[in-house]
């Protein structure tokens, strides 16, 4: 492994139990085993931390950090691990720690409309606090219901509503952080504009804890919109399906709240999974979209609008909903689509690349044609909204010769596509450790010495979560 | 072929039950859906409709006016029409005064099934379907999972506790819906837009010849004195002892202590 | 003389355990309001099966003989159980709240003009008479309710497993009286065409009442065969930890947990589960959680409501044996 890094020694043990107490520090190998993992499937991305350690607040955060920078023991900072590039997993060992009992909402500010919340606060938790005061948090990846606050800030997460409110990124104004030669230290707060400086907050979000160890959050609230429609149109080609996009947003003169894609494989293995049957489950896809808006007027032309769009270009039939039980039973079908084809395939690997909207059609004919030639399905679904694509290799049968060899040539192939395309290889699960070596070869040369330069002014000891996104040396 | 669905609004069950002031459930907030058995009776109806080609489904409820968004959403998947029955009378209730005003309001109408659904999700009473047939005094079948009709009759299938069977009654029956009966269907959008202009007719009890002794507190069978939130959850136990020991004790408290077999 | 009547649904002559707890609730019921302590058997050839009644502290048992009630019907039954409600004017009808109770009550209750309380699971007794506490929103909140005087009869379901079942004496007798009822083929609408009893299939995750899980604790597929046992004793489903699904030793539609179905049952028995984070956070909601585990630290113990720290080999097929025993009755 690394000559670099020492183990963690019994007396570094005591020390920690000193800082955050001894019922705080796990030692147990099964549940080290627990923490060693995310929401990667593959073996290759999970690794145990050597002990786990759950912080009650910053200040005990700071004393592990100067400790470990002391005693040059890699740290990984994790909250939910429900991240797909393995951004958690201690692939070095050393020390893990655990924001799990960090989990107070710490204030509803109705008048600024901000929330401050602990790290380890569940999204869900922030959505379903900030609705009912009558507000809408607008992050919302499909893991929210067990996805960590603070995780979400580190990976930047993007999820089902970025298309109309943005990426977590943009609602997020403050930290509270510890960096990793432990200072602790408050980024930007509840000023809706500030150029004071660098824009250190947008630095540290999406930074996959790889800078600092962020401890408190603070997110922008917004009115919740009184009216929210869904639809869910299946189309017949795949084409025609993404190309609503552009129609709807153009000549429709609307942008939708969401915008999601799933192709007929995901719309099988949903249908196995829930074990309900589907409307039109033939169909090439399924684009869902949402609008929403204060005016029930407005949302019902919204609605009708698209519909409209929808029908006259491809698609099988419009179906809508607009009442919250209706709306949970559409969007089921899409949330589900991991554990859907984790039911067919325990072991896959979920790309994340992200083209341009228009190059959609393009990138998944691509997809096909790979998964056809190297005879591996590849289900696809996401974010048509922002061109945000999951293509999932299934391992189904394969042994694990076969599906290391398949796994190398298709992903080589499809990034390629990808960058040809003008795309990247990541737009919200990060780069983690799984894609860090794809990074290396696609990325400018230019921006990884950026990374790496950055990476070296905040973390000199390189303690900070290594091995992730980039290496330095 | 004309199907009357009773249909009843309900809170959706996932969310946070809070008791006010007043020791009342807490109405604030709360996001209201169609009883979820209702809305499988609606579907089955409307799958009867098209199957025969020919028929209309009507939704009929009593409650405020908010019960007109759950109608809509009936009329959205293909219900034609429907009657809300409300007044201030009907106020303190209970499954006794709520079946004699949707008998009544029958009574007026054409129907050759009605459908309700198994149990409301909120009070779990299972009683409205079995009421409404006693006075209408037709035959009724209950937690029925697949129906198929035939000339003047209908076979249903319901459920038991360890099975099923299959009873033949002759038409106008009354059925209530299990789950399995039927997946309510995605509404079209098409569906959606027609559904506002589908005709509600509102009814009170002086329309149906209703006086307000019958109903209201002043009818009721059984009347409610308060509302208690349960107990939230103790910390565990462990149970010591040998292993043969520690299984039966586990059993037994089980049994008497959880109540959970 | 008026008293409480329950009705005890009997099958070949054999008596759910639920019959026994109503006759312990209608034996203190009875007592608070000074009455007796009914039943009434209905069927073909009955006469034969008071003895269980009598022996568990009925004071009178009526018998309802008739060629048309040898099998439920609603017509049939609640026919006849309202004409000797009508005769014998009982304050209290006590039906199991299961698939025939559920049926027969309202039925009964509207022939009647009664009000029925559904699914009690608990009585207190005091000035008044009896106030019943019923769950609403599955069990979200509790309900206190009573009758009102407007009907002389009282109809109530009760939920099995709520109360304590009446003990048998064995010796005890009660008076038994022969009850007819003009019940005859035109009565019944409802034709039974076919009776088609289920073999034990096992019901799904997500909806399932009771579900026997195993977790890395359980070392090898085969193994999961003690806990399709105790699942079958128990009418449960079969779940699994991520843990176990990556060895391969079952399925991944049977995981329970945050990556695979989150259970929301009655009770849940974790066999060899640590209770990763992971693993918790898709069991939750269940009313009662059970764990087994040989590790007295293992995280499951801090959720679990009960727990036995051993080894799962031995007391897995322990629990099942005792579950035969307990629920066979």
């Amino acid at each position: 492994m690394s000559m670099r890094y020492h183990p963690v020694t019994s007396e570094v043990i005591e020390e920690l139990k000193t800082i955050v107490g001894e019922d705080n520090v796990v030692l147990d190998p099964e549940k080290l085993e627990a923490y060693g993992m995310d929401e990667v499937s593959e073996a290759e991305w999970q690794h145990a931390p050597e002990v786990v350690v759950k912080p009650e607040n910053a200040e005990q955060i700071s004393r592990i950090l100067k400790l470990a920078n002391r005693e040059l023991i890699p740290v990984t900072p994790r909250g939910a691990g429900t991240g797909l590039s393995a951004g958690a997993v201690p692939m070095l060992g050393g020390i893990l720690v655990s924001v799990e009992r960090m989990n107070k909402i710490l204030e509803l500010d109705r008048e600024n409309l901000f929330m401050v919340v602990e790290a380890g606060v569940t999204t869900g938790e922030v959505q379903r606090t900030a609705q009912e005061a009558g507000y809408l948090y607008a992050g919302d990846p499909c893991s929210a219901d067990s996805s960590y606050i603070g995780g979400n800030v580190a990976e930047n997460a993007g999820g089902n509503k970025a298309v109309k409110y943005g990426t977590t990124s943009r609602h997020i104004y403050g930290l509270e952080v510890v960096l990793p030669t432990g200072e602790i230290t408050t980024l930007g707060g509840k000023c809706l504009k500030d150029v004071t400086g660098y824009d250190l907050v947008h630095l540290m979000v999406g930074s996959e804890g790889t800078l600092g160890i962020v401890t408190k959050v603070y997110l922008k609230l917004m009115p919740l919109p009184r009216y929210v429609v869904d639809l869910l149109v299946p189309f017949d080609d795949m084409k025609k399906a993404i190309n609503i996009v552009p129609i709807i947003m153009t000549h429709g003169g609307i942008i939708p709240t969401s915008v999601e894609f799933m192709d007929n494989l995901s719309i099988k293995a949903a249908e196995k999974y829930l074990n309900q049957k589907l409307p039109h489950s033939d169909a090439a896809a399924y684009v869902l979209i949402t609008v929403d808006g204060s005016s029930e007027q407005q949302v019902e032309e919204e609605f009708e609008t698209i519909g409209l769009l929808c029908e006259e270009n491809g698609g099988l039939e419009v179906f809508v909903a607009d009442n919250k039980a209706v709306r949970d039973r559409i969007w089921k079908a899409r949330k589900c689509y991991a554990e859907a084809l984790r039911a067919i395939s325990p072991v896959y690997c979920m790309e994340d690349i992200v083209v341009p909207t228009s190059h959609i059609p393009q990138a998944l004919e691509e997809i096909y044609r790979l998964a056809d030639k190297y005879e591996v399905k590849i289900p696809c679904a996401g974010h048509a909204g922002d061109g945000n694509i999951h293509a999932t290799l299934l391992r189904e049968d394969m042994d694990e010769q076969t599906w290391q060899e398949k796994k190398k040539h298709v992903l080589e192939e499809m990034y390629k596509v990808v960058y040809d395309l003008d795309g990247n290889m990541s737009g919200e699960h990060g780069i983690g450790a799984k894609r860090k070596d794809v990074l290396a070869r696609f990325m400018d040369p230019v921006q990884l010495n950026m990374i790496r330069s950055i990476k070296k002014a905040l973390d000199p000891n390189l303690i900070m979560n290594p091995g992730k996104i980039v290496d330095v040396e | 072929m004309k199907i009357v669905v009773l249909m009843k609004q309900t809170f959706d069950t996932e969310t946070r039950i809070n008791l006010n002031a007043e020791g009342a459930i807490d109405e604030t907030g709360v996001n209201y859906v169609v009883n979820p058995f209702c809305e499988i009776a609606t579907e089955e109806a409307i799958r009867i409709k098209e199957q025969l080609g020919e028929g209309e489904v009507v939704i009929l409820s009593v409650g405020p006016d908010r019960v007109e968004s759950a109608m809509r959403q009936c009329f959205a998947m293909g219900a034609d029409r429907g009657v809300l029955i409300n007044d201030p009378a009907l106020e303190g209730g209970d499954e006794y005064t709520t079946a004699l005003v949707l008998a009544k309001a029958l009574s007026n109408m054409e129907y050759d099934i009605v459908l309700a659904g198994y149990q409301a999700v909120d009070d779990g009473s299972a009683q409205i379907g079995a009421r409404v047939a006693e006075l209408l005094n037709i035959p009724q079948v209950t937690v029925v999972t697949k129906l198929e009709l035939s000339d003047g009759k209908a076979i249903a299938t319901r459920e038991l506790d360890d099975g099923y069977e299959l009873i033949e009654v002759p038409l106008p029956a009354l059925f209530t819906a299990q789950r399995s009966l039927a997946e309510p269907r995605y509404p079209s959008m098409k569906g959606v837009i027609q559904a506002k202009k589908k005709p509600i007719q509102r009814l009170t009890l002086a329309d149906l010849g209703i006086s307000a002794d019958e109903v209201g507190a002043k009818g009721a069978r059984v009347k409610g004195e308060s509302l208690v939130l349960p107990e939230p959850r103790q910390a565990g136990k462990i149970i010591e002892g040998e292993p043969a020991e520690a299984t039966v004790e586990l059993v037994r408290l089980l049994r008497e202590e959880a109540k959970v077999l | 003389m008026a008293g409480v009547l329950v009705f005890a649904d009997q099958k070949n002559g054999t008596y759910k355990q639920v019959i026994y707890e109503m006759l312990g609730l209608g034996k203190k019921a009875a007592e608070h309001l000074g009455q007796e302590l009914q039943a009434v058997v209905i069927g073909k050839g009955v006469d034969n099966y008071v003895a269980p009644l009598a022996e568990a502290g009925v004071d009178k048992i009526f018998v309802i003989n008739n060629d048309q009630l040898e099998s439920y019907t609603t017509d049939g039954y609640s026919k006849a159980l309202t004409e000797l409600i009508k005769q014998e004017k009982p304050s209290l009808v006590l039906l199991a709240h299961d698939a025939v109770g559920k049926d027969l009550a309202p039925a009964v209750a509207q022939k009647l003009g009664a009000g029925q309380i559904s699914d009690v699971v608990g009585v207190n007794f005091d000035e008044q008479g009896l106030l019943f506490k019923r769950p609403l929103y599955a069990g979200k909140v509790f309900s206190f309710v009573r009758f009102t005087d407007k009907a002389e009869t009282g109809i109530v379901t009760v939920r099995p497993k709520s109360f304590d079942p009446a003990q048998r004496q064995a010796g005890r007798t009660a008076q038994v009286v022969s009850f007819s009822v003009n019940v005859t083929a035109s009565d019944l609408r409802q034709i039974v065409k076919d009776v088609i009893r289920k073999t034990s299939a096992r019901v799904d995750l997500t909806e399932a009442d009771i579900i026997v899980a195993g977790g890395r604790g359980m070392k090898s597929a085969e193994n999961f065969k003690i806990l399709e046992e105790l699942a079958d004793v128990l009418g449960a489903a079969v779940g699994a930890s991520r843990a176990a699904v990556d060895e391969k030793w079952i399925e991944p539609q049977y995981q329970v947990g945050q990556s695979g179905k989150v259970v929301s049952p009655t009770l849940y028995i974790a066999c060899g589960i640590s209770g990763a984070i992971q693993h918790l956070a898709g069991i939750t909601s269940s009313k009662c959680i059970v764990a087994i585990n040989k590790d007295p630290e293992a995280e499951i113990f801090k959720v679990a409501d009960y727990g036995i720290v051993g080894d799962l080999f031995e007391i897995v097929p322990m629990l099942t044996q005792e579950f035969k025993k307990v629920l066979a009755g």
